[in-house]
């Protein structure tokens, strides 16, 4: 045996924390988040209160600042939904974002080309439907990779959003182009946008539907028990009989069909109409979101508004105190990064050395 | 686990050291501000009291790109009246181009305001494509009590007229489109200026150049060739192009054009590779219609010449650049918010305003590299643009497949996109941006390559 000098610094993992000294820890971060941005805003000149006030009174001071907060927290939510599912499974789908324009292209299209032919109230379905199926299939194909020839699918999912994407540029740019060479597609008519209930198109209303029925799918129902076995162990679930393979591609087809659903959501309740970055980066943080979270349905919808608030509020920052836009996205990150970085003490303790190693329980 | 608390609350305490000190070292430069900041009028949130602190930033040119603008000479002075304006631009600054030329004409246009006792406090918001971000701005600006809120890009029109809905006491102007004037909404508009004008300019001044190396027998009549990077092929890339090849041609008989699109509006790597492509090719002077210098920079380094857009290129390739041309938004700007200012109505389409009213201007010719004699015909064809005498699009000048143009519509009335109503062919002339201020030539005329048309 070698005699090795013991680091300063050393980690341990840790043992079962109670739930009140995790919930300690988190906000500790959550106060270091909100002082490392007062700095930063004493550092430009700002009064950090001030700061802090405009995000608060600019995104949830006026009824219309609460709209808009909520329309921004409702993808995120839906996505983080979607995600959450294949997480507890350990397939990792880093694929949302080109599973949400799969679904805004197929929205898209019955959106564009059967508004004359359908009324309101089946057109609206039938887009919703065709977003969940073409969003499902997109998530499908790195699924059945992984199901039956165990390829990567981080590295897969990653790939497809490129490919979506592009394709969606063809479309703007070709089949589907409104006046000739301005890459834009035609606004949908008024009877394929969603309708709206508190001044917020009823996006809202379908993810919070789906964060109960997300919740009771994965504490309630086989499905999401065996979600579960094999995120734990593959061959367990092996030895248990479940056919892994189907299980896979079922639970990403559901997870990518939600996907597709935000997707229609997007484009059929705000946007209007499809572009290339339509998603606008929703399907990687709800990556954030939903670990953040630590997969619980209930608690994305708090992290989802968190992020709506910081969001539009850095946006009423940059209006009024005329911060840099690139500040504000600095301080959603020192918050995202404070509270993930949280987790760590949660789940590891620093032991320094000259310290005895008291196995802490 | 004790000890990471403590930890944490050391880290706290730290930062709340850090945080007294910085706020009294924050202090003094903000007292540096002028006195007469101290306190804003319109007082409605509490982070209003943040503007003084803000004027203490140095002048907003200097800023950083991403930034906003700081609320410049916001200082209320008892008479005259302040109107808030808002600003959406697709890019920032730093292009040097697009929306570098539009921040230029606001700081141009408070000055003039500034003058006539109307204070203007300007909003911007950068980076701002298409699609529902666009609108969030819009809303976002709307809500902040902004009058009237200018959007720089074409692509950010549809999702502005949603907004526009919403807000009827607030003037919308959609710069470079058409479909606000064309809506039955009164509070939507669009302004663009004729352009057109100055890109044939810039092509008298190629033109000449080119004409000057064949009669030095530097190079024969037929390597006249000229390679146009394009945006897309678009309504009004197209119109520039053409406009600028008919200058050209005008004092260089034997001129010919290449173009070679780009697929984006501002991209500036793929924009030299176009230009490089052009060079490689045989073209002897390059021109554009995207937002980046690349193409300027990209000729300098072929040998080749160049003539602008959107801004004066000479300086970053002085060897090269000849000539530029752009609109001056200032005239409009001024317009537009001294019709919010004195409640007069503003136009539903800015339209018929180039050359002779100031909007469209040359930029410094590079004499050091132009032909001899530019300046002295560049200025002859100035005054005939302004007084009539030259027509841009003269339909004796060129010819579609051959035949003469007789007749095309300007504008599209059914949304299916192709012109079906008003003749724009008539006194000899096809009259670009005279039906509306967005243009409508569209033809693709003889001596005009197109290279790639997927675009």
């Amino acid at each position: 045996m070698h005699e090795q000098k013991t680091p300063l610094i050393r980690l341990a993992k840790r043992g079962v924390m109670s739930p009140g000294r995790m919930w300690a820890i988190r906000g500790a971060s959550f106060i270091v988040a909100i002082l490392i941005g007062a700095i930063l805003f004493l550092c430009l000149g700002h009064n950090p209160l001030e700061a802090y006030g405009t995000i608060v009174t600019g995104s949830l001071g006026k009824a219309t600042a609460i709209r808009q907060t909520v329309k921004l927290a409702v993808p995120l939510l839906g996505t983080a939904l979607a995600l959450a599912p294949c997480f507890r499974m350990r397939y990792w789908n880093i694929g949302a974002e080109g599973q949400i324009t799969a679904g805004a292209i197929a929205a898209s299209y019955f959106a564009l080309f059967w508004a004359n032919r359908l009324s309101g109230p089946v057109l609206i379905p039938v887009m919703a439907v065709a977003g969940a199926l073409f969003g499902g299939i997109c998530a499908l194909i790195p699924a059945f990779f992984k199901a039956r020839w165990g390829t990567n699918e981080t590295l897969f999912t990653l790939m497809m959003n490129y490919i979506v994407i592009g394709i969606v540029r063809w479309l703007q740019g070709g089949p589907w182009e409104g006046k000739p060479g301005s890459q834009i597609i035609p606004t949908f008519a008024k009877s394929a946008m969603l309708p709206k209930v508190f001044g917020i198109h009823i996006g809202w209303i379908i993810v919070l539907v789906l964060t109960v029925l997300m919740f009771i799918y994965m504490k309630y129902t086989k499905h999401g028990f065996e979600i579960s076995v094999i995120g734990n162990s593959e061959n367990t679930a092996r030895y248990a009989g479940m056919n892994v393979g189907r299980i896979i591609m079922r639970t990403v087809f559901i997870s990518g069909a939600i996907c597709g659903l935000v997707g229609f959501v997007i484009v059929s309740g705000a946007n209007g109409t499809l572009y290339d970055s339509a998603a606008g980066g929703v399907g990687f943080t709800a990556i954030t979101v939903c670990w953040l979270a630590q997969l619980n349905p209930f608690a994305m919808v708090g992290i989802s508004c968190l992020l709506g608030v910081l969001d539009k509020g850095a946006d009423t920052l940059q209006t009024r105190m005329a911060v840099p836009a690139s500040i504000s996205d600095i301080i959603t990150g020192i918050f995202l990064f404070c509270m993930l970085g949280c987790e760590f003490f949660i789940n590891y303790r620093i032991i320094l050395r000259g310290h005895k190693e008291a196995a802490e329980k | 686990m004790k000890k990471v608390i403590a930890l944490l609350l050391a880290l706290v305490l730290v930062a709340a050291m850090l945080a007294g000190c910085s706020n009294k070292s924050a202090e003094p430069a903000g007292s540096q501000a002028p006195a007469d900041s101290a306190a804003p009028a319109d007082s409605a949130a509490p982070a209003d009291s943040a503007a003084p602190a803000d004027s203490a930033a140095p002048a907003d040119s200097a800023a950083p790109a991403d930034s906003a603008a700081p609320a410049d000479s916001v200082a209320p002075s008892d008479e005259g009246r302040t109107v808030k304006v808002g600003l959406v631009c697709i890019g920032d600054e730093n292009d040097q181009g697009y929306t570098f030329n539009f921040i230029r004409g606001k700081d141009a246009a408070t000055d003039v305001l500034k003058a006539e006792g109307i204070n203007v406090e300007w909003v911007v918001k950068y980076n701002l494509i298409e699609g529902d971000p666009v609108a969030d701005a819009n809303i976002e600006l709307a809500e902040e009590g902004c009058e009237i809120i200018f959007n720089n890009s074409y692509g950010q029109e549809p999702a502005m007229l949603r907004v526009a809905a919403d807000y009827p006491d607030v003037t919308f102007v959609g710069c470079t489109n058409e479909g606000s004037w064309k809506d039955d909404l009164d509070n939507t508009h669009n302004a663009f200026a004729d352009i057109y004008e100055g890109r044939y300019v810039a092509g008298v001044a190629a033109g000449l150049k080119m004409q000057e190396m064949i009669d030095k027998g530097e190079i024969t009549a037929d390597q006249a060739v000229i390679g146009y990077v394009g945006a897309y092929s678009f309504a009004e890339v197209i119109s520039g192009f053409t406009a600028y090849y008919l200058g050209a041609r005008s004092v260089c008989p034997s001129a010919t054009m290449k173009v070679q699109f780009v697929g984006s509006w501002s991209d500036a790597t793929l924009e030299a590779n176009a230009a490089a492509a052009l060079c490689d090719a045989g073209c002897v002077m390059i021109s554009q219609h995207s937002d980046n210098t690349t193409p300027a920079t990209t000729a300098q380094t072929y040998g080749v010449f160049h003539t602008g857009y959107n801004n004066d290129m000479t300086g970053i390739a002085p060897e090269a650049s000849i000539i530029g041309t752009r609109i001056d938004w200032t005239n409009y700007f001024v317009h537009a918010i001294e019709c919010i200012a004195n409640g007069t109505t503003l136009e539903q389409d800015y339209c018929q305003h180039g050359m002779a009213d100031g909007d469209v201007v040359m930029t410094e010719l590079n004499e050091a590299i132009a032909a001899e004699g530019t300046a002295a015909k560049l200025a002859e064809v100035e005054a005939g643009i302004k007084s009539g005498a030259i027509k841009v699009f003269d339909t004796s000048t060129f010819t579609v497949e051959g035949q003469e143009v007789t007749q095309a519509f300007a504008i599209d009335t059914d949304g299916d996109f192709a012109p079906d109503s008003e003749e724009a062919v008539f006194d000899g002339a096809f009259h670009e941006s005279y039906f509306q201020s967005a243009p409508y030539f569209a033809l693709q005329i003889d001596g005009i390559e197109w290279l790639n048309a997927a675009y």
